[in-house]
């Protein structure tokens, strides 16, 4: 097979694998929390390029509205957290899915209403517009800014949660959300909180991902999918677990897309079932089953 | 004693299935009449995924396989083979029982958001390759020209007469599931729903009974799926998309999950209601998103549970605080079910 072939789509699978990881680390940090399942994920990742059109028509940069397109997200996330996710909080963990699925519906009804059910294409901001030469094969660098800033993005949460005060009670209530309360955490206010962060990653991801992507009002489904994917695999509310299914995911989508087209998908979930049989928590899940 | 009760219960049955039937006779027009067939199809589909979700405790988000499976299946047959109703719909239920037979197996192991997550997967890979195996499936343009149903070597009509094998489908199934959900087996499975663990410890193999409820489910879903493609005259990939799940889950829980009954109710409103929205808003889709948000939140036990409590406050003023059994059976399966 020929081996150039074979690097760009490695390289689009890390790319994509990148944005994957945005998405996914949002879902897994909810999930781990508050035991909560947002299917609206990739209805609030399609937001984050909508509020990304928003800002840029307002004549501002593609770059400033990267930053503020995301924030806009945020309180909306908060409201939807407090209005329907809060109430949950005594009923099983498949409600918060149920009643996710409703918000989707709705969200993503209001964008085709607003903007109708077309593609937007948002141009590559300008000193990257270009092409880059890897081993002899000419790659956007578009993309691979992209990449980068995502990874950054990436890290930043890693660092947070490792390293902060609230990143050490989010830790705490994801591994005993009982204990963790007894000791005074505010188990309530730090949810609403990480959900707003999460929607706001998974919003960032979206706008960061316009101009390769594209913005339509179902462009969060695809990701969304293979989100939920990687954290399963990658074990539910198991953050570098979740890093590793996200690589996974998006190189056996790439790579395999490459050769055996669509299929990719199909081979995608038949191997997740089987990593799951053997292991119904994850590949790095502990003891805890989903 | 039995007997009496089984006649208590039959009469009301009897009486709707009466009236039920008796709607194209009364001056229903034709157009009300196929919407009502499509609900009833839906509402044989919503009470195969009660089976799992309602009874087994096992939430499928991806019920859409079987339905969809199903259709493909027998709307294939009824086109390039022969256009018999029951050997199309005994294809249909080969292939749903022999892919639910092998899927199951895996699937059975894993319980809660896995199985949710797992279904989900499973109606998506169909999907792909629904859309991919053109020359089988013609895509995403999707199957047509499947032609009417024969029964016993008479073309049916559509309208009426294809209406009136619908209800005997509906009551047929609805009377094999109240007794099924009555016996050992239903019981067992509901044994399940409160505890996996502890239906372990008393010697229950729970591994084989969800499979066995996952291959029934998938079964009677199959009937569904028969039917709606003889009605529709062909089926597209969109009957395998995870939005299809979704539907149906709202189907039966907006009707009241645990209830057979209550699914049924819940595809007529919600074929109706979906209908009334789609030519009255633009934006149907917000506002059905936001009726199935409110619905979860504030009414969990669905319309019958609803009518049921309704019912109970009425009777609590006259006797002292007791909830029918039915509203007892939900509330156990919402707040005690290990989802």
């Amino acid at each position: 097979m020929d081996i150039n072939f074979l690097l760009a789509n490695t390289l689009n699978g890390v790319v994509y694998g990148a944005f994957l990881l945005l998405t996914s680390l949002g879902l897994s940090l909810v999930f781990g929390l508050g035991r909560v399942v947002n299917f609206a994920h990739g209805a609030l990742y399609a937001l984050g390029g909508y509020a990304l059109i928003v800002v840029m028509q307002q004549s501002a940069g593609y770059w400033l509205a990267l930053v503020l397109g995301p924030l806009l997200v945020v309180p909306l996330a908060i409201a939807i957290e407090r209005a329907a996710i809060h109430p949950l909080r005594s009923r099983p963990e498949i409600y918060t899915l149920l009643v996710t699925f409703g918000i989707t519906f709705m969200i993503i009804g209001a964008l085709e209403y607003i903007w109708g059910t077309g593609t937007t294409l948002v141009e590559v901001p300008s000193p990257f517009a270009g092409t880059v030469t890897i081993l002899g094969n000419p790659y956007p660098v578009y993309r691979l800014v992209a990449a980068g800033l995502s990874l950054l993005v990436s890290a930043t949460v890693f660092a947070f949660i490792q390293f902060s005060a609230i990143g050490l009670q989010i830790r705490a209530v994801t591994d005993d959300a009982g204990m963790a309360e007894a000791i005074g955490v505010n188990t309530k206010w730090l949810l609403t909180a990480v959900f707003g962060a999460a929607a706001g990653l998974a919003a960032f991801a979206g706008a960061l991902g316009a101009p390769i992507f594209a913005i339509h009002p179902d462009m969060g489904s695809g990701i969304l999918i293979d989100s939920f994917l990687a954290v399963i695999l990658g074990g539910l509310g198991n953050l570098p677990g979740t890093a590793v299914g996200a690589l996974f995911v998006a190189l056996t989508k790439s790579i395999g897309g490459g050769y055996v087209a669509e299929w990719s998908l199909a081979i995608l979930f038949v191997v997740v079932a089987i990593a799951l049989i053997f292991r119904p928590t994850g590949l790095f899940g502990r003891g805890r089953v989903a | 004693m039995r007997v009496t009760r089984d006649i208590g219960k039959l009469v009301p049955l009897a009486t709707a299935t009466a009236l039920l039937a008796g709607l194209p006779f009364v001056g229903v027009g034709e157009f009300t009449i196929t919407l009502l067939t499509e609900a009833l199809i839906f509402g044989i589909w919503a009470m195969s995924l009660d089976l799992l979700v309602g009874y087994a405790g096992l939430v499928s988000f991806g019920h859409a396989a079987a339905f969809g499976l199903a259709a493909y299946s027998a709307g294939y047959f009824a086109r390039e083979v022969m256009e018999d109703f029951f050997a199309a719909l005994l294809v249909a239920e080969a292939v749903n029982v022999l892919v639910a037979l092998v899927v199951g197996f895996v699937i059975a192991r894993v319980s809660g958001i896995a199985f949710a997550i797992l279904t989900l997967c499973i109606a998506q890979v169909l999907f792909t390759i629904a859309v991919i195996w053109r020359s089988l499936t013609n895509g995403m343009d999707g199957m047509v020209g499947v032609p009417l149903p024969k029964i016993f070597g008479i073309s049916l009509a559509s309208g009426t007469a294809f209406y009136l094998l619908t209800v005997f489908c509906l009551v047929g199934v609805y009377l094999a599931l109240t007794r099924l959900v009555d016996s050992p087996f239903g019981r067992t499975l509901q044994a399940l729903r409160a505890s996996e663990e502890r239906a372990a410890s008393i010697g229950i193999n729970v591994h084989l009974h969800k499979w066995l409820a996952f291959v029934l489910s998938w079964a009677v879903a199959a009937l569904a799926g028969t039917l709606m493609v003889f009605l529709k005259a062909g089926t597209t990939p969109m009957s395998l998309h995870w939005t299809e799940s979704g539907n149906v889950l709202v189907m039966a829980i907006l009707g009241g999950i645990g209830t057979l009954l209550g699914p049924v109710i819940g595809a007529t409103v919600f074929v109706f209601v979906r209908d009334e929205f789609t030519s009255r808003f633009q934006a149907w889709q917000f506002v059905f998103g936001l009726v199935f948000v409110v619905v979860v939140l504030a009414f969990p036990t669905g319309l019958v549970g609803l009518l049921n409590r309704i019912h109970g406050l009425r009777r609590r003023t006259r006797s002292a605080g007791e909830f029918p059994a039915v509203i007892k059976r939900i509330r156990s399966s919402l707040w005690r079910a290990r989802l």
